[in-house]
């Protein structure tokens, strides 16, 4: 297959973007010239302080905004729009409080039109692997801020995209939650095998989960620096190793 | 599971006091009447009251008018025009509050129009249409319009974008976007508009039925008023709050219907 040879799943090549306001084109340059790439099943995490705009790079790869220059490829090809071989997981979870957990997550494959006994199988499998049999029939209301997480990344999964993009998921939620949830995500990812694009202002979570990391400086973002965290995991969160790349990256952000 | 025994008992007693309000205020009123401080001509007893109530029910009034004939008419009245403008006013709403432009230029005109008081528009849609049901349900409908209509577009403008983007995401068209992502992320908003003309209605339909006609509770009380039988209309306005509360208990019964998602957590909490 001549797939195969494309080792770079996403590549993201020269992307500049610039807010307007209004009809003035002075706009607010949010991204400058940005290049990378990601390899197939790679956990990559992008880091930086708020406001260096690492969530409009993610948007950007989700095919939520489109770059003012540059551009992105997944598989060689150009993102326009938003696909499923892209699912994303928002901050505030994005679940639709209209929608039971069984809805939420079979919302997108009822989009594309999948039966109705395979659609409850698949949300069955999925409310499984984020273990949260028995709250099938709940509103996202109902449910506290870890489990809504959960609820969104399955509501991803279901659309069986290969690219998983994570916009700060655990940002709202406490720090034993957060722990807790971290190595749930890594677990998920391990069993699902999945390219997984994750955003934090998180220092230590970055270390926990990625295989690389991707510094941005703000104002405008830029890419400072990269770091590929050789540590097998489970990883401590108070060796040696992690807090010598925790002291790197701090720096390189600062 | 204690919760819900202890808050059972607040409801019982919180009943209790709500009750007892009515009680003692038509207790009071009653004896203010026996005693001769309140004129029969201004204020009537509750006994002349409940007296009054039972001759509209039995006899009608005016004769052969019987409290369901009026209870027809203005339900029927209500109905048509509430629906005319939900009819008109959430699809309206949505398209506006999803168009920047069409947003721009409605509003000075919505504001406008939602400031004209709707009884001053009676003699105009009379020279329009005439004395006619037409007349009347239309300005039910004006009345209503507006407050649909603006919750509507506030609805709409209002949804959190991280739902727009989680449909587009999980691929959504657009005609999945907008009944199934847009029209739910509104509807509580909408139900918010629909609650309040219904109180705009009642407004409206009493003023409306005091013009040409005898049949309608808007009119019971302005056919008492040249009859000089008070009594009667104090009977109406009790008539007309007995049937505004009903609508609007009915109203929300189909607002839980509909939303369960947006009342889970009181459900949950309760």
């Amino acid at each position: 297959m001549i797939c195969e040879d494309v080792k770079n799943e996403v590549i993201v090549d020269r992307v500049t973007k610039k807010f307007s306001k209004g009809k003035v084109d002075d706009g607010f340059e949010a991204l400058s010239n940005i290049s990378f790439t990601i390899e197939k099943n790679e956990f990559v995490t992008i880091v930086g302080r708020s406001g260096c705009g690492k969530s409009t790079m993610l948007n950007i790869i989700a095919g939520l905004l489109s770059p003012t220059e540059g551009k992105v490829l997944i598989n060689g090809k150009p993102v326009t729009e938003p696909g499923s071989d892209r699912g994303m997981v928002f901050q505030n979870s994005g679940l639709f409080p209209w929608l039971t957990v069984e809805g939420n997550i079979e919302f997108g494959p009822k989009n594309k039109g999948m039966a109705k006994i395979e659609r409850q199988k698949l949300s069955k499998e999925l409310i499984g692997l984020v273990n949260l049999e028995g709250c099938e029939k709940k509103y996202p209301r109902e449910l506290s801020g870890g489990m809504q997480q959960r609820v969104a990344i399955a509501r991803a999964l279901a659309m069986d995209p290969q690219i998983l993009l994570m916009d700060e998921p655990f940002g709202a939620l406490d720090q034993l939650t957060r722990e807790s949830m971290q190595s749930e995500l890594l677990r998920i990812w391990e069993s699902c095998k999945k390219t997984v694009i994750f955003v934090t202002h998180s220092i230590m979570e970055a270390i926990y989960l990625s295989d690389r990391i991707i510094v941005f400086s703000s104002n405008p973002g830029r890419v400072r620096k990269e770091f590929k965290i050789n540590i097998h995991r489970p990883r401590q969160k108070s060796s040696v190793n992690v807090m010598k790349y925790y002291e790197e990256i701090y720096e390189a952000i600062n | 599971m204690r919760r819900l025994i202890k808050n059972k008992k607040i409801n019982l007693s919180e009943n209790i006091i709500k009750i007892g309000t009515v009680v003692v205020i038509i207790i009071v009123l009653e004896l203010l009447s026996r005693v001769g401080l309140l004129s029969p001509y201004k204020m009537p007893s509750p006994t002349q009251i409940l007296i009054a109530i039972r001759e509209v029910i039995s006899v009608g009034f005016p004769k052969g008018v019987t409290i369901l004939l009026h209870l027809k008419a203005t339900v029927l009245r209500i109905i048509q025009g509430y629906l005319l403008a939900a009819v008109i006013g959430i699809p309206a709403g949505l398209l506006i509050g999803r168009s920047y432009i069409l947003d721009r230029i409605s509003t000075p005109v919505i504001t406008f129009a939602r400031s004209v008081a709707t009884i001053s528009l009676l003699p105009l849609f009379i020279a329009w249409f005439g004395i006619t049901e037409i007349s009347r349900i239309l300005l039910i409908s004006y009345g209503c319009l507006w407050v649909i209509l603006t919750n509507t577009i506030q609805g709409v403008k209002q949804i959190d974008i991280n739902y727009i983007n989680a449909g587009k995401v999980l691929g959504a068209n657009k005609r999945q976007m907008f009944f199934k992502v847009l029209l739910p992320a509104a509807l509580p908003r909408i139900f918010i508009g629909l609650r309040v003309a219904v109180g705009v209605a009642f407004m409206v339909i009493v003023a409306v039925e005091m013009i040409g006609t005898v049949v309608g509770l808007g009119a019971l009380i302005q056919q008492s008023r040249f009859y000089y039988s008070i009594d009667i209309t104090v009977a109406g306005m009790i008539l007309i709050g007995i049937f505004g509360l009903f609508l609007s208990v009915i109203l929300e019964r189909i607002e839980r219907f509909i939303l369960p998602w947006a009342f889970s957590l009181e459900e949950v909490e309760r």
